[in-house]
């Protein structure tokens, strides 16, 4: 589908990419990834011809793109940035028929095509195609901004770090939206990012750059076992290498109860009771775990202070979720913990592991059942 | 001024614009008229001028330097310079009101479509439009509201110096205030000076209006 | 010669009189409606509506009011650079990041010292962009200043346009025309180089200026 032969692209003396070998097949999901600077972008950018080689030949579906008018190949290939770029001055149905548009499709079959591909991901055409891009959240933005790439139902699809501007949690939710697409869809695709867990969860291969060169060009799970080399290694992270098992992101339950340090006493008890918890995680807005109120410290306290804010124990015992399952599984058997928060690298909530729920998925584990695994 | 209540005055006031209601149309009709010729005509060759000058940094430093010293000098001056040039009357006024009014459309369709996020750009340039299509289906309705908002600023401006035009013998309501500095009349001066008023206010708030109805909707939200 | 740079002094004596009351009262102005959020509307819309009255009516007006002379012309001077420098003014204090002034505050700054220290200096390209514009404006006001019998270039233009068709009279235009034009230019770049100058190192990416 794209092949790469001895591709060198120079900004003055710099070298971006450095006499680049790189065979792409159909169907295949490929991840460029590596420190930024590392020419993964160009690499990827050079492909629709936003950027053009120094030297070497790239081909697309077996023709010399140098040989193409760039804006005939461009409508060919299906194209996301990190920031969207959904144009603000068009609805949702006019921004995914941006590409049938150029390429001469009525208006009635380019809006059927964008009622389509809403109601592929979920959202409901009648609600969504007449409104503006302002008016979406974040995470629907790029869902539209996908359906737009998808838009002419090109073969091959290049995305530059799409996921990258949204919070952790949306960012999952639409890495394994598209990952079901793919499933559906069989696209060729390129993606860039620098995030290694997205790479492990989406590539069918990861090529791994630094400074312009291929440094490993692998499937995720020959890169595991063998990173060929100590910059690979420390790529990977040492905890994933050493410890392969399960990471607490994997048996953390997803959205525990949860309530702002504004909210009422009597308002924090029912919700308490209509989620039927004995306690309640305080985040800020920003998501950011500050503590824990129990039901117990409620009662103790109604009379005398009049948010959850006020009585909240910031001492919570809390525990990151790339940390091993194991620490988790240990910290509540030691410490005789009923539960443990998992935050993010930024301190943002993001889950809870449970006395139960870690007893589930040590089942799954031992028994090979699915529960609980994120 | 003889001193006199404010209720014979008006009636006094009344009585001037019923006998000269002949000039005050005439003047207001005139003034319309250079000032809406000089605005056109900045329109016309500044906003394509502002598109043109977005992609090179060098000639837009050049032309929007040169724009804003012609802005700097003092509009009396420069009727004044170009009048050995092109004798006095419409065409002089004109050419140097159309001269004022490039800075602000200029500048303005020049940094509303500069301002425009990357992304965008990007985007419509990697699903392959061609510059033109570019132009109009992205650079030019997100810059839209900047650029009226020059082509506003631009003709209220226009709309007030272009009294100084009666200096040069190109009528207008300039006219009016000019005799009543001259023969000591607060009535010619209120003449010329309220129609003044009045028309740019109706151009700003009628340009207002045109703005809201062209900003694509999507856009309204973020103000 | 002699006569035209004792016009152009003249000229420029006159514009800068005007402005200097400009500041006097739109300086404190400005400062005090950041204080006092609603009066800031009120404000800018009043100084803003004083732009909008041609110069030439501005002047008709006054001198219906005041009589002839440089006095009216400065007032109407003074008049036409209140909207510049209030709005920046306020717009350049308003625009100072709140982080600083909390850190200010933080670090036990009364109100007028962060004005002092951290507002006021951050603040200040924006405000001499302010009377700048107040500035060019003036000279370009002063010079119709003729017609209501105050002094400065306009005088040497209004004679030569009358007699435009002697060469004499293409002469005199020119010599107000000519001396008008650069001292306005001249202002604007000079001004313009002194915001630069003064404008701290670390701000140094200006922000789009605020003339129109």
């Amino acid at each position: 589908m794209v092949k790469f032969s001895h591709v060198t692209r120079k900004y003055g003396n710099t070298v971006a990419v450095k006499d680049l070998n790189l065979k792409i097949a159909g169907n295949e999901f490929v991840v460029l990834i590596g420190p930024s600077g590392c020419g993964k972008t160009t690499t990827l950018k050079m492909v629709n011809r936003l950027i053009n080689p120094t030297s070497g030949t790239i081909e697309v579906m077996g023709k010399n793109i140098q040989d193409l008018n760039p804006v005939t190949l461009r409508r060919e290939i299906g194209y996301v940035i990190q920031q969207v770029g959904l144009f603000p001055n068009m609805t949702i149905a006019e921004n995914i028929g941006v590409v049938p548009h150029l390429l001469g499709w009525d208006k009635n079959k380019s809006r059927k095509r964008a009622a389509a591909l809403l109601t592929m991901v979920g959202m409901d055409p009648e609600t969504y195609m007449d409104r503006y891009p302002t008016e979406l959240s974040g995470g629907q933005q790029q869902r539209i901004g996908v359906l737009r790439a998808l838009a002419a139902d090109p073969p091959l699809i290049l995305m530059d770090e799409p996921f990258g501007a949204l919070d952790p949690i949306t960012r999952e939710t639409l890495q394994d939206e598209f990952k079901r697409l793919q499933t559906e869809l069989h696209k060729t695709i390129i993606f860039v990012t620098h995030d290694i867990d997205e790479a492990l969860k989406l590539a069918d291969r990861i090529v791994i750059m630094r400074a312009g060169e291929v440094v490993q060009d692998a499937t995720p799970e020959e890169l595991l076992r063998h990173p060929a080399d100590d910059f690979v290694a420390a790529f990977l992270g040492k905890d994933r290498l050493s410890n392969q098992e399960l990471q607490v992101a994997q048996v953390m339950l997803e959205n525990p109860v949860k309530a702002y340090p504004e909210m009422g006493m009597a308002e924090g008890l029912a919700l308490m009771k209509r989620k039927k918890v004995d306690t309640v995680l305080i985040t800020d807005h920003g998501g950011r775990f500050l503590g824990s109120v129990s039901v117990d410290e409620v009662n103790a306290k109604h009379r005398s202070f009049n948010t959850l804010g006020e009585i909240v124990d910031q001492d919570t015992p809390a525990i990151e979720k790339t940390a091993a399952a194991k620490d988790a599984f240990n910290r509540i058997n030691e410490e005789k913990l009923p539960y443990l928060p998992v935050i993010d690298e930024k301190g943002l909530l993001v889950g809870i592991v449970t006395r139960n729920n870690m007893v589930n998925a040590l089942a799954s584990v031992v028994w090979g059942d699915h529960n609980g695994s994120s | 001024m003889i001193i006199m209540g404010p209720v014979e005055w008006l009636f006094d006031f009344w009585q001037f614009l019923e006998f000269y209601s002949d000039s005050v149309i005439n003047a207001t009709v005139r003034h319309l008229t250079l000032s809406f010729g000089a605005i056109l005509a900045g329109i016309f060759v500044a906003v394509p001028l502002g598109i043109l000058i977005a992609n090179r940094a060098k000639l837009a430093r050049v032309f929007l330097s040169i724009t804003s010293i012609v802005q700097t000098i003092p509009t009396l001056a420069f009727l004044a310079l170009v009048l050995p040039l092109l004798g006095v009357g419409v065409l002089p006024a004109l050419v140097v009101l159309f001269l004022y009014s490039l800075l602000p459309i200029l500048r303005n369709t020049y940094t509303g479509i500069r301002n425009i996020d990357a992304a965008y750009l990007e985007a419509g340039l990697g699903m392959g439009m061609n510059s033109r299509q570019l132009l109009f289906m992205v650079k030019l309705p997100l810059a839209l509201p900047v650029i009226i908002a020059g082509i506003r600023l631009s003709t209220v401006y226009i709309i007030s110096w272009a009294t100084l035009s009666a200096l040069i013998g190109a009528g207008g309501l300039g006219d009016l205030i000019l005799t009543g500095i001259q023969t000591y009349d607060l009535n010619f001066i209120l003449a010329g000076t309220i129609p003044t008023a009045v028309l740019a206010l109706l151009a700003g708030s009628l340009i207002n209006r045109l703005e809201l109805s062209l900003t694509p909707r999507g856009l309204r939200t973020q103000g | 010669m002699e006569k035209i740079i004792l016009l152009t002094l003249e000229h420029l004596g006159l514009s800068t009189i005007g402005v200097l009351f400009g500041i006097a009262v739109g300086l404190p102005l400005g400062i005090m409606i950041t204080r006092r959020r609603k009066l800031a509307g009120l404000v800018v819309g009043t100084t803003e509506m004083l732009q909008t009255i041609p110069s030439l009516a501005m002047l008709a007006l006054l001198m219906m009011w005041l009589g002839l002379g440089n006095s009216t012309l400065i007032i109407a001077l003074f008049l036409y650079s209140l909207l510049p420098i209030v709005r920046n003014t306020y717009t350049g204090l308003v625009n100072v990041d709140t982080g600083l002034i909390e850190a200010g505050r933080g670090m036990g700054m009364t109100r007028l010292q962060v004005l002092r220290l951290v507002q006021l200096p951050l603040a200040l390209p924006v405000i001499l962009a302010g009377i700048r514009v107040a500035l060019i404006t003036a000279i370009g006001v002063a010079t119709i200043g003729t017609l209501i019998g105050a002094g400065g270039l306009g005088e040497l233009i209004w004679l030569g346009m009358k007699n435009i068709e002697t060469s004499k009279g293409v002469n005199m235009l020119f010599s107000g025309a000519i001396p008008a034009a650069l001292l306005a230019i001249a202002c604007e770049l000079g001004l313009e180089r002194l915001e630069k100058a003064l404008t701290p190192r670390g701000l140094r990416v200006s922000p789009e200026s605020m003339k129109n």
